[in-house]
């Protein structure tokens, strides 16, 4: 049973006519091309498919696109454009955080809702905010460092 | 079969109405349903009857402190609202900080969590230590259901097809003891099932008699364990070594964990003599609880009203 659903998707209006049951990582990577969503374990647990619902990280596996109708949902397309993004995407280079790549895109966006909220993280507190996202290759490490790296460069862009 | 509908209300008013007329499941974060329906990667998930979408409904999504001085919690208010919210209660803020992982908190939330009725889910361990109830509206009124009954067994709960869980209130709070205690024991620290998580709470009497103790405990039976029996051996008596141990056989009577039942019973044993123990020495910390990590004695938080 297909349903007009109208949300705002990285910043634009957008309307689609789909059933809302769908998940919204599916109605992300199929219908919108946003491919930077990836799916890890469809359970919620592993953060690959993390976007930001509202300002909030929610993993779009669980959530079926109906609930974001008149809400606003913002991809790693969309964060990696921010000041803040760029620079985490920047730092996550510099860092050598990256290695399949395939968390990352999730990890970014946890960086970002940490640093929005807390602009001078401890390390305890870099490790909880990337908690829900699972990383298979570094072992964490390189990524907590960038997150470091990525808080000191952006000293003025958090603290806004 | 009849076709699979499902609808988005914008106001809770049109969601009663929905749920009068139709036999539908209400979707409120979708970290139980969405999981437990789905199939495989790229696919829909697949229910067997219409769905409701609620997540989003204002009316459900309030925190606040009643005239009777209790926390009421809207059902569809998020763990991560729930953890972060000055008015909850300290044992509830500390089961919802623990789910899932910060992702996750910012969609699961208390309504879905009690209605899946699982002997693992984090929230229902101190929402049966502090007295909470559940309120269920539907189009001809309201009804309240202290939660310990509204989950009758495992998986299964006191709800008619045309009632919504519309908020959580809870009674009592830290500050109607002198001590608390909280511990979840999981694998890790994120994304962890509850092994067993037990809470606590204890108030003296002037003359040092216990005039109230509370012990709940999580992933021990097919429902979460809570017995006035079991607390009343402690009732206006002063704590004594013997004492303890005399709780602590009455409570282990009352679980049934079934899977490792004697790595959680010798924890349940050892979480409740420990804090039986240590309170009774009325240490200058409200929190009781030494393991490393997440939770430290100290001083919670205060509450503002």
């Amino acid at each position: 049973m297909d349903t007009k659903l109208t949300f705002k998707l990285n910043g634009r209006s957008v309307s689609i006519n789909t059933d809302p049951l769908r998940r919204l990582l599916d109605v992300l990577r199929e219908d919108f091309k946003l491919t930077g969503v990836k799916e890890g374990c469809s359970e919620g647990e592993c953060g690959a498919c993390s976007v930001l619902l509202n300002g909030r990280m929610v993993t779009s596996c669980i959530i079926p696109v109906g609930a974001v109708d008149g809400q606003e949902v913002m991809t790693i397309e969309g964060v990696s454009e921010t000041e803040g993004g760029k620079l985490i995407v920047e730092a996550f280079a510099d860092g050598g955080a990256v290695q399949c790549g395939f968390c990352i895109p999730g990890m970014v966006i946890a960086a970002y809702c940490l640093l929005k909220s807390n602009p001078e993280p401890t390390e305890d507190e870099i490790r909880l905010g990337i908690s829900g996202n699972i990383c298979r290759c570094t072992g964490y490490d390189l990524i907590v460092e960038s997150i470091k790296l990525a808080a000191k460069r952006g000293e003025k862009i958090w603290k806004k | 079969m009849e076709e699979v509908k499902t609808y988005i209300p914008s106001t809770l008013k049109e969601a009663l109405e929905i749920k009068s007329k139709v036999d539908c499941i209400a979707l409120a974060g979708g970290s139980d349903l969405m999981v437990a329906h789905k199939r495989t990667l790229g696919l829909t998930p697949k229910f067997d009857k219409s769905v409701m979408i609620i997540r989003n409904l204002k009316e459900l999504r309030n925190i606040y402190i009643n005239e009777r001085g209790e926390c009421c919690i809207g059902s569809c208010c998020t763990s991560a609202e729930i953890a972060e919210s000055p008015l909850c209660p300290w044992h509830l803020r500390q089961a919802a900080s623990r789910m899932g992982a910060v992702g996750l908190r910012n969609s699961a939330t208390i309504g879905g969590n009690i209605a899946n009725a699982s002997p693992k889910g984090d929230t229902p361990g101190p929402l049966y230590l502090l007295d909470a109830r559940v309120k269920l509206s539907s189009v001809d009124g309201e009804r309240e259901v202290p939660v310990s009954d509204f989950i009758i067994k495992f998986r299964t709960i006191d709800l008619r097809s045309d009632e919504l869980i519309t908020e959580i209130i809870v009674p009592l709070s830290e500050d109607d003891f002198d001590y608390i205690f909280w511990h979840k024991v999981g694998t890790r620290k994120a994304n962890a099932i509850s092994k067993i998580t037990l809470s606590q709470a204890i108030k003296f009497n002037k003359d040092d008699t216990v005039g109230d103790y509370r012990v709940s405990a999580t992933a021990t039976g097919a429902k979460t364990n809570r017995s006035r029996d079991v607390e009343s051996i402690l009732i206006g008596k002063k704590i004594t070594p013997e004492l303890i141990e005399d709780v602590i056989k009455a409570f282990d009577a009352v679980i049934s964990p079934r899977a490792m039942p004697e790595f959680r019973r010798e924890a349940t044993r050892r979480m409740i003599r420990r804090f039986l123990t240590e309170s009774s020495k009325h240490p200058k910390d409200k929190v009781i609880d030494t393991y490393d990590g997440y939770h430290v004695t100290g001083q919670p938080e205060p509450r503002r009203k």
